[in-house]
């Protein structure tokens, strides 16, 4: 099934792309994702996970949802599911 | 010690009487430092003992107060804030809205941690201040100049350049535009005390402008607060990173991705992510900016300017988040460059962007609906054009811009009463960008603020992590805990943006270690907190004597409680009545008010402001 993803701020300049579609297996959890973006991206690693959640600050929606009201990292993405990852944001 | 001030204080409050020109000084009392602290406590503790009651917010009995806070000067970073307290013409109750940039820091030298102007001008003026006092000079011949063309006027009159830093106001702060600005062109970035009125307030005293030449007076903390601030230094640039590129304006996507970013008046809360992404902050930076701008003593450097060749403008001031809000999404227009040029000439005119482009939208909907008379171009959503048009009118009092200079809730009051279905603020005062339905949180801030619908009582920033954002459960006691620390903040005068994201959204050790490292004292954290609730006590004790605070003015407007959000992630969300006076009964309950949202006398007591309280 695919996902699309889409980043913000500075997680956009690490990855160099605003949003990609990305094809995962049934089963995949927000937190897989995660970590598979800081393997491939060595301007994440480190940035979005931390002691096995989401990292303090770091935004993480699920079709506009913070995934804090799902499962945090355990969440199961569904085909066509929408993941926002946005930096630590302060101000406004 | 109780009974010394700590040397980071200069020791002095200056009253400056505008009709005379007589001055008068009065010794900081230790004890009131301990209590207030400085910023926001000591312009409180002013207009609670200076303003009656019965005072007109237009009229030479209101007295605006100009503070600063005892790190202001100081190692401890981003302290170089300054705070303009006032009773608002938009809400008829205290107020205090912060700036930054120089001018703060310049007056901390001065050694007057408070300056208050009492009464009225004869004449169009403006107030010179320095280590020796005050001046008052005439400004007729900068009648109908900008805020940026003000400030240069006084640098050149006084021969200074930067060195003498101006805080100024425009055409609608002469006009008597409720809700206009002062703006702060410093040397390395400008500064606007943005919300409340504060332009308006000055124009009724005939001041066109405050200037302040540094004195010799050095604030020395009693600790090492250089020591601890450099601890601190390596958090505070991570965590905000964003501000660092972005400015707040990168707040724009992701909180439209959570679809709880008004459109349209607030009809609904999300645009598709085109049209988000062309109003961003990554768009402004790839964009427009031009070059990243400071206040004093911040590494942080969220200031940022842009330049827009198609518009004529160079090096303009770059529109923030909620600014973004009020005059680019509010009124669906998506247009980056003419949203630009609404918001450069906002600040040259001198009107909050906030209360303008919400009243704008309010103003558009009531247009729509049939309920707006006046013959006018520019009253659709979507209109760039007559946006900037609109900006000019309301300035200049012209056509439906004098209606929209009132403020939405005055603009209602003039309308059929389906108009207040489309209001979108509390207790006179139009809702920043955060949204009152998609964030209960902000529900019951907003509802109980001092200042109305200020994103600075309650802060949001918490809630977009998912605290506090769809439940009710515990959230009155969040929402008090959160007011407790902006008040604290702003007392310190410290940059809101840079103290959440460097030392932490909630009062914690980081801040009662740097204040005790300061001032000496040995305070602990609750004895912090404790100086954030009383100053919100003595701010809701003044809005209690001016008839503005009780159970009846703590509520929402008719869309919030009535209209739930109709479609995207946040769809369904608002808060109903029933639900607003559940969070009331916890919330008053949490503070030690009574069933009317009153201080109970024994929280008086327990505060330590029963002298304050018996002068409002």
């Amino acid at each position: 099934m695919e996902v699309e993803l889409r980043y913000f701020g500075t997680v956009r300049e690490a990855v160099g792309e605003s949003t990609e579609r990305r094809s995962v297996e049934a089963g995949t959890t927000v937190g897989s994702v995660l970590s598979d973006l800081e393997e491939e991206h060595s301007g994440l690693e480190g940035l979005l996970l931390e002691d096995g959640g989401v990292a303090g600050g770091v935004t993480v929606l699920r079709n506009g949802t913070h995934v804090t009201h799902f499962e945090g990292v355990e969440t199961v993405l569904e085909g066509d599911d929408r993941l926002s990852i946005t930096p630590p944001v302060t101000g406004g | 010690m109780a009974n010394e001030l700590p040397s980071v204080y200069g020791g002095e409050a200056l009253r400056i009487h505008l009709g005379d020109g007589a001055t008068e000084t009065e010794a900081i009392d230790p004890g009131d430092a301990r209590r207030f602290l400085g910023g926001n406590g000591f312009a409180a503790k002013q207009i609670a003992e200076h303003v009656p009651p019965e005072a007109d917010p237009l009229g030479p009995e209101n007295v605006l107060a100009m503070a600063v806070g005892p790190m202001n000067g100081t190692p401890f970073q981003s302290t170089s804030r300054g705070v303009l307290g006032f009773v608002s013409p938009m809400t008829n109750g205290f107020f205090d809205s912060t700036f930054g940039g120089t001018l703060p820091r310049a007056q901390k030298t001065t050694g007057f941690e408070v300056i208050t102007l009492h009464g009225a001008a004869e004449e169009l003026s403006y107030v010179y201040i320095d280590g020796d006092g005050a001046e008052i000079k005439p400004a007729g011949d900068l009648a109908g100049l900008d805020t940026y063309e003000t400030c240069e006027a006084i640098r050149e009159a006084e021969g200074e350049g930067y060195d003498t830093h101006v805080l100024a106001i425009g055409p609608a702060g002469e006009n008597e535009v409720r809700f206009a600005c002062s703006l702060h062109d410093s040397e390395i970035r400008e500064g606007v005390a943005g919300r409340g009125g504060n332009g308006a307030v000055l124009g009724s005293k005939n001041v066109k402008a405050i200037a302040v030449s540094e004195g010799s007076f050095e604030p020395e903390p009693e600790g090492d607060l250089r020591g601890r601030a450099v601890q601190q230094m390596g958090r505070l640039m991570e965590d905000t990173e964003m501000l660092q590129e972005y400015g707040t304006a990168g707040l724009v996507n992701p909180i439209n991705e959570m679809g709880k970013l008004g459109q349209r008046n607030m009809q609904t809360e999300q645009t598709d992510p085109e049209n988000a992404e062309a109003v961003s902050g990554e768009t402004l930076k790839t964009e427009y900016v031009t070059e990243d701008t400071t206040c004093a003593n911040c590494a942080v450097k969220c200031g940022k300017h842009v330049t827009v060749e198609s518009e004529g403008i160079t090096d303009a001031k770059i529109p923030e988040f909620e600014s973004l809000f009020g005059t680019a999404t509010l009124q669906e227009v998506y247009e980056i460059e003419r949203v630009i040029a609404a918001n450069d000439l906002c600040d040259r005119l001198g009107m909050d962007t906030i209360s303008w482009g919400v009243t704008v939208a309010f103003a558009r909907e009531c247009s729509e609906k049939g309920l707006l008379s006046e013959e006018s171009p520019h009253l659709s959503f979507g209109d760039a054009d007559g946006l900037v048009e609109l900006a000019e009118k309301t300035a200049h009092r012209e056509g439906v811009g004098d209606r929209i200079a009132e403020g939405s809730f005055r603009m209602a009051e003039s309308l059929e009463a389906e108009a207040e279905k489309y209001l979108y603020g509390a207790k006179g005062l139009e809702f920043a960008a955060h949204s009152a339905r998609g964030l209960k949180g902000m529900s019951i801030g907003y509802a109980t603020g001092t200042r109305g619908g200020s994103h600075h009582d309650t802060r949001p920033t918490l809630q977009y992590d998912g605290n506090h954002d769809e439940t009710t459960e515990g959230t009155p006691e969040f929402a008090a805990r959160s007011q407790h620390f902006t008040a604290l903040g702003d007392s310190l005068t410290q940059c809101r943006f840079v103290s959440e994201g460097g030392w932490g959204p909630r009062i914690n050790e980081n801040y009662t270690e740097a204040i005790n490292l300061a001032t000496g004292w040995d305070l602990s954290v609750e004895e912090v907190e404790r100086i954030g609730e009383r100053v919100y006590n003595l701010e809701r004790l003044i809005n209690v004597s001016r008839g503005v605070a009780d159970r009846e003015a703590d509520t929402l407007p008719h869309r919030v409680m009535n209209e739930p959000i109709s479609e995207g992630p946040a769809e369904g969300m608002y808060c109903p009545p029933e639900e607003l006076e559940s969070m009331l009964d916890e919330y008053y309950a949490a503070r030690g008010w009574n069933d009317n949202g009153h201080p109970t006398t024994d929280t008086v007591e327990r505060l330590d402001i029963e002298d304050v309280a018996e002068t409002v």
